[in-house]
């Protein structure tokens, strides 16, 4: 059915894309994740795991990325050096604080092509609504005069 | 016992080892190391490559599986379709096209990819119509089963 020779040749096939992720306020695991998608090529539908079909992925704002829950004290990053007494065991609060947070160079910024959707929908903040918005919205009750919280 | 030659009192000699040799070694040739010149190894190293040979028939059909299921997975989310969605709508449209040619579709004939997951498109939305909606209203154009007797 498809030959290999009858088929047009697309010479743009396995050119290398380069994609923006924002980080700001987003849970890391998911930015991996559609990240990862990108980078090994999934999203192509050519892809093969030997053929080097992958784009890259610059993620910026890491300094701003959200843990949910307890993680930031809770997660730990365990790695053995091979030497004994070599156990590190790092929670991801430390890890951040460490983690050296470089400018992207100019020439990566031209080159961007597209921006990737978040993966998780930030909220606004109230002050973020505008005066029309928050009368619009519906009150559920409103306190009596003399109620006390 | 008549031998009336000293050629005749010789029996059960192996006279062709160099071929017995050649033909395992013929298999080898293409091996790394020792193993591609000297028979011990060589023989070791050919059962090996002729059992692997033999399991693998199996895994490639699962190999190929997988791998044109992430290639139609990949093209349907370029057009905003889950994989699972777009399958199970074909296949309530009778549209039996197997993996292997849905890939190749998907690759070769990107606009015939495209009309498919339009139509599996519709046919969801039609499916979620009749499930969320009333009995009342009559089914949609592509819900309808056509009967071949």
């Amino acid at each position: 059915m498809s030959s290999f020779s009858k088929a047009t040749q697309q010479w743009a096939t396995f050119a290398r894309v380069w994609y923006l992720l924002d980080g700001k306020m987003q849970p890391p695991g998911k930015l991996a994740a559609v990240a990862s998608v990108k980078l090994q090529g999934l999203h192509k539908p050519m892809y093969h795991q030997l053929s080097d079909c992958g784009d890259h992925v610059v993620i910026m704002n890491t300094r701003h990325i959200a843990f949910s829950g307890n993680k930031w004290e809770q997660k730990v990053y365990s790695s053995h050096t091979g030497y004994p007494g070599g156990f590190r065991q790092v929670t991801a609060a430390q890890l951040h604080r460490k983690d050296p947070v470089a400018d992207i160079p100019e020439d990566i910024l031209k080159n961007l092509v597209e921006e990737l959707p978040q993966p998780r929908k930030v909220p606004r903040r109230l002050d973020e609504y505008t005066q029309e918005e928050i009368d619009a919205f519906p009150r559920v009750w409103s306190p009596p005069e003399n109620y006390r919280l | 016992m008549v031998f009336l030659t000293a050629q005749l009192w010789l029996r059960n000699r192996v006279t062709d080892r160099y071929w017995r040799i050649q033909e395992v070694l013929k298999h080898a040739r293409h091996f790394r190391g020792r193993k591609n010149r000297c028979y011990r190894l060589a023989v070791r190293a050919v059962t090996r490559a002729f059992v692997n040979c033999t399991k693998a028939r199996k895994l490639k059909k699962r190999n190929l599986r997988t791998l044109w299921i992430n290639r139609i997975t990949a093209a349907s989310q370029e057009h905003g379709l889950k994989y699972s969605t777009f399958i199970t709508n074909l296949i309530k449209c009778q549209v039996e096209l197997n993996r292997k040619v849905l890939s190749d579709l998907a690759i070769y004939e990107p606009k015939t990819f495209k009309s498919l997951a339009a139509l599996s498109k519709r046919r969801h939305e039609e499916g979620l119509a009749a499930a969320l909606g009333d009995e009342k209203e009559p089914e949609g154009i592509f819900s309808r089963i056509v009967h071949y007797h």
